[in-house]
């Protein structure tokens, strides 16, 4: 028969003190919600802006070119970046890579085809994959092939939607617009070829028409003047757009910086930022109230501390003892931790329907990664009270 | 299970205490079922050689040993089956839960290793005369009640030794006579040893070992 912990739970003394005991319960509430809280805020801001994330992989990518002015214009050379120009941009310790935005030597015009009644000439740029903010798998291409995937500047495809009433053509969603096949013509050196582009991606980061580099270098070869092609933009990788060093080459050079950029990527760290403090804050509340929690348990075990010794003199094991003095405050922890993950979840409902009225990045259920906090909340706050019980009972023993 | 005591003497004891006593410093063996008697007057470590045999108190020179199993070396852990197992003690001092009823005093023993039903402690409790008491709380009681209370509490677990600390000091002859008679029932029922510390001889023990502490 197994040995009942009731008749044992009476000779603790835990009503003693509630005002200390009610403080560490509602501390640990408040400390686990602000973790909860800030954890799931710091996931939604990561969906939010995931699509519109200018950073990647921790840098800004920001463009540059050379200021156009009354005594350069007209001077190409002057205008666009030489070879020692983009090497002396590389050997900059505060860059960490340079890619030129490279532009057709021929003649391209965009058609609608039978779609719309849509025609206009049109340039196409490249730049390297790794510069490209949203890239996707599609975005290849090989020789021989007609379908060339675009990269379309959001910002272009925002203008076309301002104009397309005033001349008679409809509006188009992104959606729609990827689906649309679009005839690409290229022309020069006698040779006219009509290709079929497809808009595969839109990219925020850059201003232009992307497509792939290898179809650019073929076709400017194919129906280029054959001189080597310059680009007047550049792409630069940095860690910090706002780096002194960075600015101050900028301006010695004449060169013009589009840093507005990265206003996004900058926001979006200040956020996480914010919600990161709030979480270790959090964090503290936390280990706080489990600390004021432990006076109390240390109370409850001293003010018993008679009847606990009695009963190891009896023939209780301290083991036994301690696990089931333990056990008492289990259910405590866990109503605290789902307690703070129902208040979590409200606020996530409340975010998400109030504040971001549904939008589809957000999902109203909590995040796993919250929940999974709770669950090691939990699971943590059991084990360092059955640790600190059973030391508190060996001292006892010992005493 | 057998009870050996080597060259034990108390480490706040003087050396000359081994040449009087017959406990102190020598070696002694005792074997399941002996009914031993060992009379202390005040002030010659009576107290202190039962909290040594129950894994109390370490302060000792010597050994103690139940089989071959050394109590100086027993952790609480270790020591807990012993005593709830093997070894039962009625302190001089009593030491109940002042603030439980004598049932659930007796309730918190029992329920450890059960050597006896609920009924049976009951029909123990009325035998000593304390049958109207179980629901009393054990603060309320008497001593003389008390010292009841903790006499059947060391019975309600099986023992092959039991440590008795005057235990009947706050009783009079005839509750006296009635607690040695179901101490000893007790006992031959466990084939246990009795180990009865007191200040003087006490007649109705029938003891087969005599010891002068």
């Amino acid at each position: 028969m197994a040995v009942s912990f009731k008749p044992i739970q009476p000779l603790l003394q835990t009503g003693t003190n509630a005002a200390s005991r009610w403080f560490s319960y509602i501390g640990l509430g408040v400390g686990v919600l602000l973790l909860l809280c800030s954890i799931q805020m710091f996931i939604n801001i990561q969906q939010l802006l995931k699509e519109g994330s200018i950073r990647k992989n921790g840098f800004d990518y920001i463009s540059i070119t050379k200021s156009v002015t009354n005594e350069t214009m007209g001077q190409p050379e002057k205008n666009l970046f030489s070879q020692a120009e983009l090497d002396e941009l590389k050997a900059q310790p505060f860059i960490e890579d340079v890619s030129p935005l490279l532009p057709n030597d021929f003649r391209v015009k965009l058609s609608a085809g039978s779609v719309l009644a849509f025609s206009t000439d049109m340039f196409l740029e490249t730049l390297d994959n790794d510069f490209i903010d949203t890239l996707p798998p599609s975005f290849t291409w090989q020789e021989g092939q007609y379908n060339i995937p675009i990269i379309l500047s959001s910002d272009f495809f925002e203008i076309y939607n301002v104009f397309a009433p005033g001349q008679g053509l409809p509006q188009i969603s992104r959606e729609t617009a990827m689906g649309i096949p679009v005839q690409i013509i290229c022309e020069g050196n006698g040779l006219t070829e009509t290709f079929t582009g497809k808009i595969v991606a839109f990219s925020d980061r850059v201003n232009s028409v992307l497509v792939p580099k290898n179809f650019l270098l073929w076709s400017n070869k194919t129906f280029g003047k054959g001189a080597n092609v310059q680009a007047s933009r550049v792409f630069v990788k940095t860690k910090d757009a706002n780096n002194t060093e960075l600015l101050k080459f900028v301006d010695q050079k004449n060169y013009k910086l589009n840093k507005d950029k990265t206003l996004l990527g900058r926001n979006k760290m200040v956020i996480q930022g914010i919600f990161s403090g709030l979480g270790i804050f959090g964090l503290l509340v936390v280990l706080l109230a489990l600390m004021l929690f432990s006076f109390y348990l240390q109370l409850v075990i001293a003010r018993s501390k008679d009847s606990l010794q009695l009963l190891l003199t009896l023939g209780y094991s301290p083991s036994w003892l301690s696990r089931n003095v333990a056990r008492i405050f289990v259910p405590v922890y866990i109503v605290v931790v789902i307690a703070a993950l129902a208040f979590t979840q409200l606020m996530q409902w409340s975010f998400h329907h109030f504040v971001m009225y549904d939008r589809e990045e957000l999902s109203t259920p909590l995040h796993w990664v919250t929940l999974l906090t709770a669950v090691v909340l939990i699971v943590l706050s059991i084990i360092t009270n059955h640790r600190l019980v059973r030391s508190l009972l060996n001292k006892l023993h010992t005493n | 299970m057998q009870l050996t005591i080597s060259n034990l003497l108390p480490v706040y004891f003087e050396k000359s205490h081994t040449q009087t006593s017959e406990v102190w410093g020598k070696e002694i063996v005792w074997q399941k079922g002996e009914l031993i008697k060992i009379v202390a007057p005040s002030g010659s470590g009576k107290s202190s050689l039962i909290n040594f045999l129950y894994g109390m108190r370490k302060d000792f020179d010597g050994a103690i040993r139940y089989d071959q199993q050394d109590v100086r070396n027993m952790n609480p852990e270790q020591l807990a089956p012993l005593r709830k197992d093997h070894v039962s003690i009625v302190f001089q001092d009593l030491r109940l839960f002042p603030h439980q009823t004598v049932a659930e005093n007796l309730e918190i023993k029992r329920q450890l290793n059960p050597f006896h039903s609920p009924e049976k402690v009951l029909e123990m409790t009325e035998r000593l005369g304390i049958g109207t008491k179980m629901n009393s709380l054990a603060k309320t009681c008497s001593y003389g009640e008390q010292q009841r209370v903790a006499i059947i509490r060391a019975l309600l677990q099986p023992f092959d030794f039991l440590l008795l600390d005057e235990p009947f000091s706050h009783l009079d002859d005839r509750n006296s006579q009635n607690a040695m008679q179901l101490i000893l029932e007790e006992a031959k029922a466990r084939n246990a040893s009795i180990v009865l510390a007191d200040l003087e001889r006490i007649e109705f023990f029938p003891y087969t070992r005599l010891f002068h502490l």
